[in-house]
């Protein structure tokens, strides 16, 4: 066992150095799946977060709810309801795209979308309520208010853009479903990882999970590193 | 026409156990351009309320604004914001973004599309006047308390807007931040075309900055009127208890160099005071340090000394109120029943009163 430990981790660097094709495409279609699905994520849920936490409405509560509950959405189901959605016989089974990126897109950006949502409201929540008056009161229209709100609570913001992107990237059931994890094609980090450890390829199992390791240990270190420093 | 008009405002507020707090209830009054009106009352009356209700950053539950007879209540989002516009909003806790001291007193200028060049200029001259040189570049969140509370009225003072909403704005001020939000105000007052609604719960403020006063308890106004009117006649106990009584006479005074004292003429007396006092200036004199006699005191203390007539006479019980009428100045004092008994006082009679010159405030 710890033979095997050993030779993974040193398969593993082999592997990573020696730009071997097969694990370079993964790391980069797994970065670009992610990397599109919060980017479109960010620019739906911002505008929504901040409405809902500007605005007074009639079942803003239930809403509230509703998105509380989406933050923490079981992946697997999340990703049966997207296979559903997109299979053959689905409503929007006509557009093919099931075990595409594009549905593996589309699954966490239905997972990233109520986490940002949730945290940007709540971002914009727990402003000074004085704050929002006071520039309100200086003469801002709702649109410069809103942005300066944004730009009060960037940091909480980005934070929870970085929250979603790590579920993102190590989620597997969602895009195991919806992706299928075809080989050139579908195939990402964590797909790739449980398939490769059920064939007994340690190695390329270390490889990957020790490069998804790094990139949520950076993803945690700017995280800190925003919350320690004025931006 | 009235330029503000406020018409039975109330307000509740809905607390997270949904029961309802009343906070307003039925406030009515009219302010006039180029006027100070000042809303004066106790902590927790109401006052911050009522300001943000008229710089409409919070809706009445009930009851409407008017400006210039057309209603601000019910404006759409755009509407309100082009009315804030015209208002600056000086809170009593002050709040900066969270960007430099010259990025927070553009803001305003800067969201109401002024050009790049003139808001620049603008913010040298008032960095100036407030004191801030030096400081344009560094974060106003990092700035000690009195250094924020400059550049929160730099932020609202730059605006030149038509109505300033003033809320306890001397509160917890070091001495000289006082100094140049007193300059700041008398500058606006002697502009016939800006109107001030100031709240406060210190009576000489109200004094010495109102044109017209109302008095605030529990949300709900217990009176409005001038100075004279609110200080000399209040009408309930709580205005009586809450402001005191005070007499507040306008004169001009002058300062005696040789004495040290300053002489102040109110038509045709002449009142001396111990503080030192050039120009216009109102004095304010407590109806209990003025005392009443038949005839003139002789050596004492006394500096000033008057002869009149009593004119009314309020039995209050054991004590009285009277106003007597000292070449057309009214003076507001009190003495037991006894004494005028004693003393064998009633209207019309001639008396001389005198109070100390130490016990002349001027405002």
């Amino acid at each position: 066992m710890v033979n095997e430990f050993i030779d993974g981790i040193i398969e593993a660097f082999v592997l990573l150095f020696s730009f071997d094709l097969e694990v370079w495409g993964i790391i980069l279609l797994s970065l670009r799946v992610s990397g599109t699905a919060i980017f479109v994520a960010t620019l739906v849920s911002l505008p929504i977060g901040s409405f809902i936490a500007l605005r007074e409405f009639r079942g803003k509560k239930a809403l509230t709810n509703l998105i509380n509950t989406f933050m923490g959405f079981p992946p697997v189901v999340a990703g049966l309801l997207i296979f559903l959605l997109l299979s053959k016989s689905g409503p929007l089974g006509s557009l093919g795209l099931l075990y595409s990126p594009t549905a593996m897109i589309v699954a966490q950006l239905f997972l990233a979308i109520p986490i940002i949502i949730g945290t940007s409201k709540a971002a914009i929540e727990s402003i000074n309520p004085d704050l929002k008056e006071t520039i309100l009161n200086l003469g801002a229209n709702e649109r410069q208010l809103w942005w300066e709100l944004i730009k009060e609570s960037k940091k909480s913001i980005i934070a929870g853009i970085l929250v979603a992107f790590g579920q993102a990237i190590s989620e597997v059931g969602a895009v195991m479903i919806v992706g299928g994890n075809i080989r050139w094609n579908t195939r990402t980090f964590t797909t790739s990882i449980v398939l490769q450890t059920r064939m007994g390829e340690f190695g390329m199992a270390m490889a990957l999970g020790l490069i998804l390791i790094i990139i949520s240990f950076s993803l945690n270190y700017i995280l800190t590193h925003l919350q320690m420093r004025d931006i | 026409m009235n330029l503000l008009e406020v018409r039975n405002i109330s307000k509740d507020f809905v607390k997270n156990d949904d029961s309802v707090q009343n906070v307003l209830s039925d406030i009515s009054f009219t302010v006039k351009r180029g006027k100070c009106f000042s809303i004066i009352g106790p902590n927790g009356s109401g006052k911050t309320t009522l300001l943000r209700i008229l710089g409409l950053v919070e809706n009445p539950t009930d009851g409407k604004i008017l400006y210039l007879g057309k209603e601000m209540t019910n404006l759409s989002r755009k509407e309100k914001t082009k009315f804030r516009r015209r208002i600056s909003f000086v809170r009593q806790k002050p709040v900066v973004m969270n960007s430099s001291v010259e990025k927070n007193i553009a803001y305003g200028l800067k969201v109401r599309g002024v050009e790049e060049r003139e808001i620049q200029q603008k913010i040298e001259e008032i960095i100036e006047v407030v004191g801030l040189k030096g400081l344009e570049k560094k974060n106003a969140r990092s700035l000690s308390g009195g250094e924020m509370q400059r550049v929160a009225i730099a932020m609202n003072f730059i605006l030149n807007p038509e109505i300033y909403l003033l809320d306890e704005i001397f509160q917890n001020l070091d001495s000289m931040n006082v100094k140049l939000l007193d300059d700041f105000i008398m500058k606006i007052k002697q502009d016939k075309e800006k109107t001030i609604i100031m709240s406060t719960h210190d009576p000489f403020e109200a004094i010495k900055y109102a044109d017209k006063i109302a008095v605030l308890n529990n949300g709900q106004i217990a009176q409005i009127g001038t100075p004279n009117e609110i200080f000399t006649a209040p009408k309930d106990e709580f205005t009586a208890q809450f402001v005191g009584y005070e007499n507040i006479l306008y004169g001009i005074a002058e300062l005696d160099k040789g004495t040290g004292l300053s002489q102040i003429k109110v038509s045709d007396l002449i009142i001396t005071a111990s503080s030192q006092q050039e120009g216009e200036v109102k004095v304010c004199i407590r109806p209990e340090s003025i005392s009443l006699g038949k005839n003139p005191p002789s050596s004492t203390s006394l500096r000033n000394t008057f002869r009149g007539y009593i004119e009314k006479i309020r039995d209050l019980g054991n004590i009285c109120q009277l106003i007597v009428n000292c070449n057309s100045e009214k003076f507001l004092t009190t003495i037991t029943t006894l004494s005028l008994r004693n003393l064998e006082l009633e209207i019309g009679s001639e008396v001389f009163i005198s109070f100390k010159a130490t016990d002349v405030k001027c405002v």
